[in-house]
């Protein structure tokens, strides 16, 4: 093999390679997001801190039987499809309360509750403890098998 | 910013996979033609400079609009512009290391064309906007420093 040839391998290999590395970040990205895992502990939400407006009023009680908190930004390209559903399953359940905060301005927040990226959904307790937390898009089903273990139907 | 002009998310990922085209032959360029390596990373810092500035007369759009979305259906939901402005805002800042490190440092070429392509393939074929997704972490190392 001539060394011209082995160098032009060389490049045509690195940049395989990194077709692969951006194919696998994909893969793994599409894997793991949006999964969730359990809280324990008793971490609560304090309605007061966060300043919640839901259709012009403040929030400052929890759903009946859960809350579902959805942590968007300005800048959060898939907030508003989770923003959509997490709508329509507060319609569908009954004792189930829906708030959005958005944390563009409130980083403090983001801090606060270990948020390193939007959207970002809590499950609540009624005593608004977290319960479940989930980073990413939630996978179909996650968040209402966390509901149907708080007795929301 | 305008809140009020939404935009059919297809758009953004059709120039995100041009985009990784591009850059994926800068990327492959980078390390046995350099000079055209350079061109290319330039003109991508002008795409996403354009983009920001005045997007509705970019050639990605007009593209979608003459060549592709004649094709497409009607889309299931528009989208907010303002991610997809910062993650323009982020392609910027890699084309911007490319083009002032290049002058500098040639290996910088590959590394800024190398960090578009993953970008712009994640948000392409994946749905994945890098920019947006590292925003708060960027903010909050920001904060604690």
């Amino acid at each position: 093999m001539s060394p011209t040839l082995s160098y032009v391998d060389s490049t045509i290999a690195l940049s395989i390679a990194l077709i692969l590395l951006a194919t696998l970040t994909g893969i793994g990205y599409r894997f793991f997001q949006g999964r969730g895992h359990s809280v324990s502990g008793a971490q609560c939400i304090e309605l007061e801190k966060l300043n919640i407006l839901k259709n012009g009023e403040e929030v400052t009680e929890f759903g009946k039987e859960a809350t579902v908190v959805l942590f968007s930004t300005e800048y959060c390209g898939q907030c508003p499809a989770v923003r959509r559903s997490l709508s329509k399953l507060e319609y569908r359940k009954g004792g189930l309360l829906f708030i959005e905060a958005d944390i563009t301005h409130r980083i403090d927040l983001a801090a606060h509750f270990n948020i390193s990226q939007t959207p970002t959904v809590f499950v609540l307790n009624p005593a608004g403890e977290i319960r479940f937390r989930i980073g990413g898009v939630p996978k179909p089903r996650t968040i209402e098998t966390e509901l149907e273990k708080l007795g929301v139907k | 910013m305008t809140t009020s002009k939404h935009v059919d998310p297809r758009g953004p990922r059709f120039g995100a996979a041009i985009t990784s085209a591009l850059s994926l032959i800068a990327f492959y360029l980078s390390l046995t033609n350099q000079s055209l390596a350079y061109a290319i990373v330039v003109a991508l810092g002008v795409l996403f400079t354009w983009s920001l500035i005045s997007p509705s007369t970019h050639p990605y759009g007009w593209a979608f609009a003459k060549l592709v979305r004649p094709n497409l259906a009607a889309p299931k939901e528009l989208e907010d512009p303002r991610p997809l402005k910062f993650a323009q805002q982020v392609g910027l800042a890699f084309a911007l290391l490319g083009i002032v490190g290049g002058i500098f440092s040639a290996p910088l070429v590959a590394v800024s064309a190398a960090f578009i392509f993953i970008a712009a393939f994640l948000n392409a074929f994946f749905g994945l906007c890098l920019g947006c997704q590292l925003y708060l972490l960027i903010r909050r190392v920001g904060i604690i420093r």
